[in-house]
């Protein structure tokens, strides 16, 4: 098990809404972090493309190798992240 | 699997439940979100296939797919280990 | 077992899965276990139904 796996929840936690780079077999992933799965550590990162698409990566959590924060997250990266996967109708759900 | 972390107080404790679960449910949203659409697996030794994805376990051990594009062809079902598979991929109209 | 039949069992099924599932995610056990039963259910009937092959069939990374 690596060392991205053997991280807890509040320091997988750190990580969502800021941008960041993975690294994991060699290849680099860039991206915002929605989340990380605290059962398989997999790393969901979001980017924002023009006409209102989304593209979603996600590196499996035994195949990070680092993880490098790029930049912090606003409120409205933060909102629009909340907002991605939110059923229509549920928008208000917050935390 | 995943544990609690030895001997901690209970502010500890809840908070690192409100963590784990705050992380778990997005991910499973994210996994829901997936359904039906078509997605790229990058694997391991250069493997990259396109299937749509149509669930998981719970354990994050199986990925089930339909239509999966292989390099000898379409397998109508099929399940890809998640062991074997580096990250995937796939969009969305996050417009709101 | 024992001959007891009357006696309800002393742990009942999913009662040892949800105290776990209450260590890990406190309050939110239970919203997040719905979530899991649903999407293990949908898992387990496609497999059930469509009878999926793993692919590869050996796999890459041991």
């Amino acid at each position: 098990m690596n060392e991205w796996c053997r991280k807890k929840p509040l320091e997988w936690q750190v990580y969502v809404n800021k941008e960041v780079k993975v690294t994991a077999a060699e290849q680099e992933y860039q991206g915002w972090v929605f989340t990380v799965d605290p059962v398989s550590a997999n790393i969901v990162l979001v980017n924002f493309k023009d006409g209102g698409k989304a593209s979603i990566v996600a590196v499996m959590g035994h195949a990070v190798e680092a993880v490098d924060v790029l930049r912090e997250g606003d409120s409205s990266m933060a909102d629009q992240l909340t907002s991605l996967f939110m059923p229509a109708g549920a928008r208000s759900y917050s935390r | 699997t995943i544990s609690a972390s030895g001997p901690v107080d209970c502010v500890d404790l809840r908070s690192e439940q409100r963590a784990r679960s705050f992380l778990r449910e997005r991910y499973l949203r994210s996994l829901i979100a997936m359904v039906k659409r078509n997605v790229k697996f990058t694997m391991y030794e250069k493997v990259k296939v396109d299937a749509v994805f149509a669930g998981s376990d719970i354990d994050i051990l199986n990925f089930q797919v339909e239509d999966l594009e292989t390099p000898l062809g379409v397998q109508k079902e099929a399940l890809i280990r998640c062991p074997d598979v580096i990250s995937y991929s796939f969009e969305i109209d996050s417009s709101l | 077992v024992s001959g007891r039949s009357a006696q309800p069992p002393v742990e009942r099924p999913g009662e040892r899965r949800m105290a776990e599932m209450k260590k890990l995610y406190g309050e939110d056990a239970a919203k997040i276990q719905g979530m899991e039963t649903a999407m293990q259910l949908t898992f387990d009937r496609n497999c059930d139904k469509k009878q999926p092959k793993y692919w590869p069939v050996i796999p890459l990374k041991l």
